[in-house]
C-alpha cells in the first residue's frame, strides 16, 4: 500500500515492461519485411512473450504459467484446419495498444495503431486471426482495418471445423471450466465470443463442459484489467473466481485471454508455495493449449523451434 | 456479498411479494386488482361527476347570449385556444375544391369548408396513431432528433401561423402602409405557414443533433449559406431590380439600405464562420455578430421610429418593403444566426449525457466485481454512480477493472467502460500538458 497521486491504497505499477512498450511505440519507421509463404491469413500472437518475460521477472511465476505455448498450440491448431498463416509476431509489429489505450495513454496508442495499420495494410492480409481476447476487441473495434476481417482463433477455428480425434480409452473424464473474457465477450456488440469455445470443448471426447457460477455475459472479471494494478483487492477477485471453478469440481479451468492466464496462473502458482496446502486442484490453461494437447501430429516448427520436436516447447521461452 | 447475508434480506415469498415471476405466473399477485377494486372506485367517481354537471346544467343554467353573425360584427373570433382551427378553416380556399360523384348518392364535395375540418383534425389524427407509428424507447429529444425537430415545427405551423392567420382582418387593419394598403398582404400570410415551420424544424434537428455529438458542419454550410444567398439575391432585386421599389419608397432608399445591412452582414459572418472557421472561434463569433445585429437593428428602429413625424415616415417605407417579404428578410437572417450557434456549440459532455438517462436502479452496483472487495466500496460507495457524479477523489476511476459487468445489466444500455476510456485519457492529457511526464 502507498500514497499516490490517484488516492491512497492503490499501486498502480508501470511495470518495465510498459516502459519498454512505450518507448517502442515512439519509432514509427516501418522494416522491410522478407516474407516467407505469403497468405491471407495472419496470425497475431500478441504480447505473449512479454508475459512469460514480465512473470518471471517479478517473480510471479517459475514456470508453471506458460504464454509462449499459446503462440505453438493455435499455429499447430491453424494447420490442423489446413491453414498455414503469416505470423505477424512482435520481431516487427507492435503491441495492440490495448493496456496503454485503457491506462489512458492514447497517444501512444494511436502511434501503435498507425504502425501496426501500415503493416497489416503492407501485407495484404484478408482475415486478421489474434488469439488474445483483448487483441480481438482492439482490432475489431478500436482500430480501423477496413477489410481486413478480424476473428478470434476459436471462431475461425469453430467455423473452419476443427476436428479433435477420439481420445485414448485410457484417458479418463475431464471436468472443463471456461472462463469468458470481458473483451471478446460482453465489450463486443458485434461477433461475441460465447458458443465458439464451447463448441469446440465439447468436440473433445472425454471432456464435460461445466459452466462456473457466472458465465457467458454474467462472467466476472478475471480481477486485474490492462495490468494496472496487482494488489489484495484484485488477488481477492481472481480468488472468487477461481474458487468458483473449485466449486463446480473442474479438472481445468480454460481461458480465452492471456491476460487471464496471467493472474490466475500467478495465483495457482502462489498458493502452491505451501507444501500439501494446495487449494486449487485444477490447472489452468489457454484453451488453444487445451484443444492442441489433445490433437495428434507435431507441435509447430517456426523459425526460432527445433525442426524435430515432439514435446511442447518448455515454459519460459522468449518467443 | 456474502450469499446467507443477502438471503436474509430477501423478500421473497414473504406476504405480498411474488415466489414466481413471468406471465406463466400461478401465485398471488401482490396489489390491488383493477377488478373489482379499482373499477367500482373509478365508477363512482365517475357517476359523482356526471351528476355534479347534470344538476349544474338543470338548476344553474349559463346564458349562452345570442350567437355571432356577421350582422352583429364584422370581425367573428372564437376563444383564443381555438384560434388555431379557425386559421385553418380561413386558410382551406387554397386547396382545390371538386366535387365527386355528383348526381348520385355518393356525392361528396370537397368544399373549403371539408378541407378546413381535415386540416382541424390532422393534429388528432396523427396523435391517435402516434403510439403506433414510434415505437423507440427513447424519450429525450436529443436522442431522437427527427421526431422532435418535426414536433416542434407542426406545433409552430399549427398553433402559431394557424392562430395568427385567423385574425389576418385585424392584422390588415392594425398595420398598414402610409398609403393605407396592407402592410401584410395575404400571399405573405399564407406562405407564413410554410417558412417558419421549415425553419424550425430544420434549425431543432441540427442543434438536437449536434448535442448528441453529431458533427454538423455538414448540414449548416449549405444550411446557413443558402439562407444568406436567398437575402441577398432578394436585396439586390429589391434595390436594382426596375420596377420593385415603389415611387413612394425612392427617397427612403438610404434607410432602406441600411436595413437590409444590418439584416445581412451578420448571416454573411455566420455563413463564413462555419464554413471557415475551427468550431471553438465559430462560437464566439456568431454570439458576437448575433448580439451585434439584434443591437443595431433595435437601434436603428427606435432611431427611426421616435425621432420625429418625417423619420417616422421614412420607417412606415421602409417596412412597406420589408413587411411582405417578412418570411425571407426578417426571419432568415434570425434562423440563419441562431442556426450556425445551434450547430457549433458544445455538445453535452460524456458523462452528462449518459447519466441523464440512469436512474439509479443500482443494477451496476450489485454485479461491480469491485464492490465484492473493496471495503470502500462494500461501505456504500457506488462506483459507477460515484465516478458519474464526479464524487470521487479519482479512486473509482482507477479502480475500475473495465470489465462492462455494468453495461451488461444495465437497463439502459449505458456505456460505463466508454467514460472511463475517455476520462481516463484526459487524465493523461492534463498530466501531459501540465509539464509532468508522460510515461
Amino acid at each position: 500500500m502507498m500514497e499516490t497521486e490517484y488516492g491512497p491504497g492503490r499501486t498502480i505499477p508501470h511495470p518495465v515492461m510498459f516502459r519498454v512498450l512505450d518507448s517502442e511505440a515512439d519509432d514509427l519507421t516501418v522494416p522491410e519485411i522478407k516474407v516467407e509463404h505469403k497468405s491471407e491469413y495472419a496470425y497475431y500472437p500478441g504480447c505473449v512473450d512479454y508475459y512469460d518475460v514480465e512473470m518471471q521477472f517479478s517473480h510471479m511465476n517459475y514456470g508453471d504459467t506458460n504464454h509462449g505455448i499459446i503462440f505453438d498450440s493455435s499455429v499447430k491448431l491453424l494447420r490442423a484446419v489446413g491453414i498455414q498463416p503469416m505470423i505477424l509476431d512482435r520481431s516487427f509489429m507492435k503491441c495492440c495498444g490495448h493496456d496503454q489505450l485503457w491506462q489512458g495513454k492514447v497517444d501512444v496508442f494511436e502511434r501503435m495503431r498507425e504502425y501496426n495499420t501500415k503493416i497489416i495494410k503492407m501485407l495484404g492480409v484478408k482475415t486478421f486471426i489474434t488469439s488474445c481476447a483483448e487483441g480481438y476487441r482492439t482490432f475489431k473495434l478500436d482500430y480501423k482495418l477496413d477489410g481486413v476481417r478480424v476473428v478470434h482463433i476459436t471462431q475461425f477455428l469453430y467455423e473452419r471445423g476443427l476436428r479433435i480425434p477420439p481420445q485414448p480409452d485410457t484417458a479418463k473424464k475431464i471436468r472443463v471450466a471456461f472462463q469468458d473474457p470481458c473483451r471478446s465477450g460482453r465489450q463486443m456488440p458485434i461477433d461475441p465470443v460465447y458458443e465458439e469455445p464451447r463448441e469446440l470443448v465439447k468436440r473433445v471426447d472425454n471432456a464435460e463442459l461445466v459452466e462456473l457460477k457466472t458465465f457467458r455475459a454474467d462472467a466476472q472479471c478475471c480481477g486485474v484489467a490492462q495490468m494496472m494494478y496487482c494488489n489484495d483487492k484484485t488477488k481477492g477477485l481472481t480468488a472468487k473466481r477461481m474458487d468458483e471453478a473449485t466449486d463446480v469440481d473442474a479438472d481445468y479451468l480454460l481461458v480465452a485471454c492471456p491476460k487471464c492466464l496471467t493472474h490466475f496462473g500467478c495465483l495457482h502458482h502462489e498458493n502452491k508455495w505451501k507444501p500439501g496446502e494446495e487449494r486449487y486442484g485444477f490447472k489452468v490453461m489457454d484453451i488453444t493449449q487445451f484443444l492442441a494437447e489433445r490433437l495428434p501430429g507435431d507441435w509447430p516448427t517456426g523459425s526460432n523451434i527445433d525442426q524435430k520436436r515432439k514435446e511442447p516447447p518448455l515454459p519460459g521461452r522468449r518467443g | 456479498m456474502e450469499i446467507e447475508h443477502v438471503k436474509g434480506k430477501i423478500m421473497e415469498g414473504m406476504p405480498g411479494f411474488p415466489r414466481q415471476y413471468g406471465p406463466v405466473r400461478s401465485d398471488h399477485q401482490p396489489g390491488v386488482p383493477f377488478f373489482p377494486q379499482e373499477s367500482a372506485r373509478d365508477f363512482v367517481l365517475i357517476f359523482l361527476l356526471v351528476a355534479i354537471m347534470f344538476f349544474l346544467s338543470a338548476v344553474v343554467t349559463p346564458f349562452l347570449g345570442p350567437a355571432r353573425s356577421p350582422q352583429i360584427s364584422e370581425l367573428i373570433v372564437p376563444d383564443w385556444y381555438l384560434l388555431f382551427s379557425w386559421g385553418l378553416l380561413k386558410v382551406a380556399d387554397i386547396f382545390p375544391q371538386f366535387t365527386i360523384g355528383a348526381g348520385t348518392p355518393l356525392k361528396t364535395e370537397f368544399s373549403a369548408a371539408f378541407w378546413g375540418d381535415l386540416l382541424s383534425g390532422i393534429p388528432v389524427i396523427f396523435l391517435l396513431i402516434l403510439p403506433f407509428i414510434d415505437r423507440g424507447r427513447e424519450a429525450r429529444p436529443a436522442k431522437s432528433p427527427v421526431r422532435s425537430a418535426f414536433g416542434i415545427a407542426f406545433l409552430i405551423a399549427w398553433i402559431f401561423t394557424a392562430s395568427l392567420y385567423s385574425i389576418r382582418e385585424v392584422v390588415a387593419q392594425r398595420w398598414q402602409t402610409p398609403n393605407g394598403s396592407p402592410l401584410i398582404d395575404d400571399i405573405a400570410m399564407k406562405w407564413f405557414f410554410v417558412i417558419p415551420p421549415v425553419l424550425v424544424g430544420l434549425t431543432s434537428y441540427i442543434g438536437l443533433r449536434r448535442l448528441g455529438y453529431q458533427p454538423m458542419r455538414k448540414w449548416l454550410v449549405p444550411y446557413v449559406g443558402g439562407l444568406t444567398a436567398i437575402v441577398a439575391v432578394q436585396s439586390a432585386a429589391i434595390l436594382f431590380m426596375p420596377g420593385w421599389l415603389g415611387p413612394q419608397v425612392r427617397p427612403y432608399i438610404v434607410q432602406l439600405v441600411i436595413f437590409l445591412a444590418i439584416l445581412l452582414i451578420p448571416m454573411a459572418v455566420a455563413s463564413f464562420a462555419v464554413f471557415r472557421l475551427p468550431e471553438s472561434r465559430a462560437r464566439k463569433w456568431i454570439v458576437r455578430v448575433g448580439v451585434a445585429g439584434a443591437i443595431a437593428f433595435a437601434i436603428a428602429y427606435v432611431a427611426l421610429e421616435y425621432t420625429g413625424a418625417a423619420n417616422r415616415l421614412a420607417m412606415s417605407w421602409v417596412l412597406s418593403v420589408l413587411e411582405p417579404s417578412m418570411n425571407t428578410l426578417l426571419l432568415m437572417p434570425i434562423f440563419a444566426v441562431v442556426t450556425g450557434y445551434l450547430g457549433v456549440r458544445r455538445p453535452y459532455s460524456t458523462y452528462e449525457y449518459l447519466l441523464n438517462e440512469c436512474y439509479q436502479c443500482g443494477k451496476c452496483h450489485t454485479v461491480c466485481p469491485v464492490t465484492k472487495v473493496e471495503d470502500d466500496a462494500l461501505g456504500g460507495l457506488n462506483l459507477v454512480y460515484n465516478t458519474f457524479k464526479k464524487q470521487h477523489d479519482g479512486v473509482p476511476l482507477w479502480t475500475c477493472l473495465a470489465c462492462d459487468a455494468c453495461s451488461a445489466v444495465c437497463p439502459l444500455d449505458i456505456q460505463y467502460s466508454d467514460y472511463i476510456l475517455e476520462e481516463r485519457s484526459k487524465v493523461h492529457a492534463r498530466m501531459a500538458a501540465d509539464g509532468g511526464s508522460r510515461e
